[in-house]
């Protein structure tokens, strides 16, 4: 069934992945406006777990891993998995296999998830040393 | 000889089932059965979503993914316990929550699109 709705589906999210990983490797967010600025810093003024990471992206596909840490250590530490997953994902609806499953027990999955919230609360605090885990915050000394 | 643990038949003489491991000698107890090991992966495999929910929780900036990290862990949790129906309901509330988020995104993705449309509008204008 070449034409059937979950083929188109699946065609929509490549061409959307692959045009957001284009444009984010040719235009930094940090400059070009193109990209929606993080809706949380928008309405609270507070930075979130993932404040940077589309800046630290860029960077990242750009090459720069330290201008990518500053921006937003949790996406570069995180980049692998997501990378492994989103390619298992990708394989299993063209070959209909995933790569080998990680199976991360249940306790390694809420520590990541305490990091996470624990990240967003810290890197909102103020001064040394936790001002240097907001975005950009270890690029200014 | 028949050993009396699996019921392979072994040489009258010998001291071990080379089957099982079971001693042959009459009176000796049976072999312990083995442990299954901590964590087991599951023959059928239950989504938890949280390469989606890292996602849009860091890339996307959208804290619905928090809720959806927590069921993924629900789901994993439940799967090492081998409460098959527990873990497909986190499953479902996972998605439910990725959902959510990823519609959250897609909202301020188009105001911001309108927002921009708009402004580039206004610019031509003057």
């Amino acid at each position: 069934m070449p034409y059937s709705r979950k083929n188109l589906l699946l065609a929509g999210m490549v061409a959307v992945f692959a045009t957001s990983i284009a444009m984010l490797y040719f235009f930094d967010p940090a400059t070009s406006g193109l990209f929606p600025p993080c809706p949380v810093r928008y309405l609270t003024g507070w930075y979130c777990p993932g404040c940077g990471s589309l800046r630290a992206m860029h960077q990242l596909l750009q090459g720069n891993l330290r201008a990518a840490w500053a921006l937003n250590p949790l996406t570069v530490v995180l980049m692998p998995f997501l990378a492994y997953g989103t390619a298992s994902y990708v394989l299993f609806q063209i070959r209909g296999k995933y790569l080998p499953r990680l199976f991360l027990p249940a306790v390694w999955i809420r520590a990541l998830c305490a990091v996470i919230i624990l990240f967003g609360i810290a890197r909102n605090i103020p001064f040394h040393p936790f001002e240097l885990l907001a975005p950009g915050g270890m690029l200014h000394p | 000889m028949f050993c009396s643990q699996c019921g392979a038949n072994n040489a009258d003489n010998a001291m071990v089932c080379t089957q099982c491991g079971r001693s042959l000698r009459v009176g000796a107890p049976p072999l312990p059965v083995q442990q299954a090991p901590m964590v087991q992966v599951p023959a059928v495999p239950v989504q938890n979503y949280l390469v989606f929910a890292i996602l849009v929780t860091v890339l996307c900036c959208l804290p619905a993914g928090i809720p959806a990290i927590v069921y993924a862990a629900q789901v994993n949790g439940k799967l090492q316990a081998g409460d098959m129906a527990g873990a497909q309901l986190a499953s479902k509330n996972a998605k439910m929550w990725c959902m959510i988020a990823a519609g959250l995104g897609l909202a301020v993705g188009l105001i911001y699109g309108v927002l921009i449309a708009a402004g580039v509008l206004s610019n031509l204008n003057h």
